[in-house]
């Protein structure tokens, strides 16, 4: 069943493979003006300076500091951690040792889980009934949906929010603190953060996967109410610890997979014409096959779901319609 | 960490066989100029010695590595060598800086770090406190009977008055001791040792020793010089001769000041180490049951022989090459450029992880930096760290400033010097990003350059201003302190060896280290020579540099126009927003490849060139040698008519789009 699922979640991802690439359309869009405003950042500090030939050329450490000293929102965020595999390290690493974003950015990421809760609710709703529902049924799906799975992602938010302001500096700066403080071996203290990692990121895991399911139940099933659907999903996860834990595992792999490959494939240090743009592809074509693993995720586990309902491809909301044309009351009353 | 460290060992072979081509053939030092009275007039040294040791000490200690103490006992043999007679006598008691959190050095590390989500409690248990208790003090004049003085001691509060600060503790003498009068002090004290503290104390299996006995202050003719312990600052202290001798339990090693005379072992299973230093003005020892220790010699042909040895972790074993070299490359570098190693050997301590005992120097012994993962392109650990250290052997250990008032004579001048020795070596020296809990470095192709990185422009640049540098160092406000001492003075010296050349900077320092060498130098001893070596009074330079002012020179203005005959009719306006000036080179560059330079005072707030020549002007440069090091921003020193910013501009905003786009797509996991 598992494995069913979590090949029924690829073939949902690429019966729909519009809404990968539709959302990647969608990062591209909303990242590129305020990389634009980057852009205009570094042109301004740049000015008619010869530095920037070297900046263009390659990369200028020195000139970088000066750019990082004077930049301010955004800009203070253009860091050497954005170069090649470096970004997503950082990226990572930013969730596993609850790093907050600036204020700036804070407000950016705020905005794009905004338009993601209002895009998962059709995205779901695509994925569970495998069929195409076209932009009218999905944006239908996504419009009908949003204020439940918004109060589920508010929900969420407070619990991400007790997780990561207080049980985060708990674990890594009280309890870890106290278990570390005197040790003398950088790696003794590297394998017990190796240890707190395993368990907030289990616990993250564990919050994830029941905030998922609650949202496939809450589509599947159209319910209305955030704190129901929450339970459900924690009856779910309860009846069915293996299977959930095996196919998360698996979508795991695959995420780490893309990693490993991305570690040697990301482009470091380069030029610009040509080199610049096929770094730049290189990134976009990264991060689409990002998008597509995060889609798998929702994907097989929507499956895995419905797999275990009397009928795997139920959906209790009726398929979305257009409305018919208000000439055609006038034609059926007449 | 793309790479595992084994080439680093490679290449600190290759960097040892090939350390006799280094840096060129240095200069001999100029004879040295007549003394001119220094902060002690009669501190010439002893006829058969190289210093006055005028502070010599006897110590016994027992260290009870459960409880965490030490049991001590000293005998000072001390000569007053200013021209000031003194009824008293001051110590430094250091490790009473952790006894209570009112404590001078706790208060400031407070202001230093406010903004940590976990104040940086040191003193979290009792047990973790350190202090210094005197159980007993006798004082002994020459030709005198032994006055028991322990009734009568008080404690001193010079710097800011702080009656909850044990650091400075004094006695009043019986009878007066005048100018070249010597008395003999016998001290017994505990020592609580301090868990992890600032450079000294303990953890795991492992402890370290700094500052550790009661240690007379320094008289001078104004007075005694004995300042509480900072934050922000570290130590002053004359020269004597030492010989201790430290009772641990067997097993233990030992590194140490000096020199192991004799190894006893003793009936209770203890071990007692002797050592023994002659010429040095602190006492520093470490022990730990863990460390691996291995020996290399240190050989070359224009330079005496050291003994180097080597105190590792076992976590680090493997980079024994590489911090070997590393040392090497600074015995090496620094002899000759400065000066010979006068001390036959040197102990190198690789510090146990969070001790907080690491990058530190002492007279014959110094600690390293070393991390578990260290890529061999990036030579910030352990290799920067060790060269560091290692040239505070000439800059701290043998030629001895106020490190209290003038921080900047040693960390300063070191770290300048530590960013030559980088660049003369070659080090592969790439930025590392540092993530998950910035145990994982991951390197990138991104190189470090000894002009801004070495001299460390970015840790400057905010927190220029933040002090004068002629404040006395124990005032500097704790949290950027180290711009200005470090920073700032790498910068400045660095600018200097630009603006006067490398020989002659180089034989600058020679007559510098080779005047005051176990002396205790001010800043204007240092200035002098600067001025007399060059032969150029550069009064005005120190006067700039030692204000809080900053550099930046700029390009503001590029006009042209057609003029007669074909010719182009140029107007080039170079401009200074910084507060403090240097004259700079404005240089500017024609389409027929021609130049014109202009050598600029630099002091008025604007430069004004104008030029009719038959080609455009294609590019104009402020300060194109960049020789002005202190310059905070040099990105506005030039101006070209073919711009590149454009360019450079889309590349990198297209990198910190992906970046963007990544960071959505991971925070998608919380909606």
């Amino acid at each position: 069943m598992v494995v069913a699922s979590w090949l029924g979640g690829w073939r949902r991802v690429a019966q729909a493979s519009g809404m990968a690439l539709g959302l990647h359309g969608l990062t591209f869009l909303l990242a590129l003006p305020f990389a634009m405003l980057v852009r205009d950042q570094i042109a301004g500090q740049l000015g008619s300076s010869l530095a920037a030939g070297a900046v263009a050329d390659g990369v200028n450490y020195d000139w970088w500091t000066e750019f990082t000293a004077q930049a301010t929102g955004l800009g203070a965020t253009f860091t050497p951690s954005i170069i090649g595999f470096a970004s997503t390290l950082d990226a990572v690493s930013r969730v596993l040792d609850a790093r907050y974003p600036s204020t700036a950015l804070m407000w950016l990421l705020g905005g794009y889980l905004a338009l993601w809760t209002f895009l998962s609710g059709g995205i779901l709703d695509r994925y569970a009934r495998q069929r195409r529902t076209r932009a009218h049924g999905f944006f239908s799906a996504s419009g009908r949906l949003f204020f439940r799975l918004a109060r589920l992602t508010a929900l969420g938010g407070i619990v991400y929010w007790v997780l990561f302001t207080y049980v985060h500096p708990w674990l890594f700066l009280d309890l870890g603190g106290d278990l570390t403080r005197g040790l003398g071996v950088e790696r003794t203290a590297f394998a017990w953060r190796l240890l707190f990692y395993l368990l907030f990121g289990a616990a993250l895991l564990k919050i994830n996967l029941v905030f998922d399911y609650a949202r496939i139940r809450l589509v599947v099933e159209d319910r209305r109410s955030a704190l129901g659907a929450l339970r459900a999903s924690l009856r779910f996860l309860w009846h069915h610890p293996l299977d959930i834990t095996a196919l998360y595992a698996l979508d795991g792999a695959g995420f780490v997979l893309l990693l490993a490959l991305w570690s040697v494939a990301a482009p470091g240090v380069y030029g610009t014409g040509l080199a610049m743009w096929l770094a730049f592809a290189a990134g976009q074509l990264y991060l689409l096959a990002r998008l597509a693993i995060k889609l798998h995720f929702l994907a097989s586990q929507t499956a895995l779901f419905q797999s275990h309902l009397a009928h795997a491809a139920y959906a209790a909301a009726p398929a979305p319609v257009w409305p018919d044309s208000p000439a055609a009351e006038l034609i059926k009353g007449a | 960490m793309r790479r595992p460290v084994l080439l680093s060992i490679v290449v600190g072979v290759v960097l040892i066989a090939a350390a006799d081509h280094a840096g060129g053939q240095p200069q001999k030092a100029p004879p040295a100029a007549p003394l001119r009275a220094g902060v002690q007039t009669f501190d010439q040294p002893l006829p058969e010695a190289l210093s006055p040791r005028n502070a010599s000490y006897d110590i016994t200690v027992q260290l009870d590595p459960v409880r965490k103490e030490i049991k001590g006992r000293e005998t000072i043999r001390w000569r007053n060598i200013s021209a000031a007679t003194t009824s008293e006598l001051q110590f430094h008691l250091y490790w009473n800086g952790w006894r209570n959190t009112d404590a001078t050095w706790l208060r400031e590390d407070r202001l230093r770090t406010p903004a940590s989500p976990r104040p940086r409690d040191r003193i979290r248990r009792p047990e973790q406190a350190g202090a210094s208790d005197v159980t007993s003090i006798k004082v002994t004049p020459a030709g005198s009977a032994a006055s028991d003085l322990t009734a009568a001691i008080r404690y001193l509060a010079p710097d800011d008055g702080n009656t909850a600060d044990r650091t400075v503790m004094a006695v009043t003498l019986p009878t007066a001791v005048g100018p070249g009068a010597s008395v003999q002090i016998e001290i017994e004290w505990t020592g609580h040792i301090p868990f992890a503290a600032w450079r000294t104390g303990w953890i795991a299996d492992y402890f370290f020793f700094g500052q550790w006995f009661p240690k007379i202050g320094v008289l001078e003719d104004a007075g005694w010089n004995t300042h509480q312990f900072h934050a922000a600052t570290e130590f002053y202290a004359d020269f004597g001769v030492y010989d201790v001798q430290m009772t641990v339990p067997g097993g233990y090693k030992v590194g140490a000041t000096g020199r192991e005379m004799r190894r006893v072992d003793n009936a209770d299973g203890t071990t007692t180490h002797s050592y023994h230093a002659d010429d040095v003005a602190d006492f520093a020892w470490t022990t730990s049951p863990s460390f691996i220790e291995e020996r290399r010699a240190f050989n070359h042909p224009r330079l005496p022989s050291v003994e180097m040895r080597l105190l590792l972790r076992p976590e680090h074993r493997g980079q024994e090459t590489r911090q070997f070299a590393a040392a090497a490359a600074g015995l090496e570098y620094y002899g000759q450029w400065f000066g010979p190693y006068p001390y036959g050997n040197i102990t190198i301590v690789d510090p146990a992880y969070q001790s907080e005992s690491d990058g530190m120097e002492y007279p014959m012994l110094f600690t390293g930096r070393a991390t578990w993962l260290s890529p061999e392109k990036v030579s910030n650990t352990p290799d920067s760290t060790i060269i560091h250290e290692t040239g505070h052997q000439w800059w701290y250990a043998v030629v001895a400033s106020n490190e209290f008032e003038h921080g900047w004579m040693d960390e300063g001048i070191n770290t300048w010097a530590t960013a030559r020795v980088m660049e003369e070596t070659r080090r592969p020296n790439m930025l590392a990003v540092r993530t998950f809990g910035t145990f994982i470095p991951y390197t990138l192709d991104v190189p470090l350059s000894r002009e801004v990185s070495g001299n460390r422009m970015p840790t400057y640049r905010p927190d220029a201003e933040s002090d004068a540098q002629t404040t006395p160092t124990f005032r500097y406000w704790p949290r950027s302190a180290n711009a200005i001492t470090y920073d700032k003075t790498a910068l400045w010296m660095h600018t200097l060896e630009r603006h006067l050349g490398w020989t002659t900077m180089q034989q600058v320092m020679a007559a510098y280290f080779d005047r005051w060498k176990f002396r205790h130098p001010r800043p204007q001893d240092f200035f002098q020579v600067v001025n007399e070596v060059s032969g150029q009074d550069l009064t005005w330079f120190f006067d700039q540099v030692g204000g809080s002012n900053t550099f930046d020179y700029a390009v503001q203005e590029l006009q042209q126009e057609p003029a007669a005959q074909g010719r182009t009719r140029a107007v080039v306006v170079a401009q200074r927003l910084g507060e403090a000036t240097f004259p700079v080179d404005v240089v500017t560059t024609f389409a027929d490849g021609q130049q014109a330079t202009e050598h600029w005072d630099g002091k008025d707030r604007r430069a004004v060139y104008t030029y009719e020549r038959p080609a455009r002007v294609t590019r104009v440069e402020v300060d194109p040698g960049h020789v002005l090091l202190l310059d905070v921003n040099r990105t506005n020193n030039s101006r070209t008519t073919q711009p590149r910013a454009a360019e450079a501009a889309r590349k990198w905003s297209l990198a910190w789009m992906v970046w963007l786009q990544e960071l959505m797509i991971t925070s998608g996991i919380f909606g």
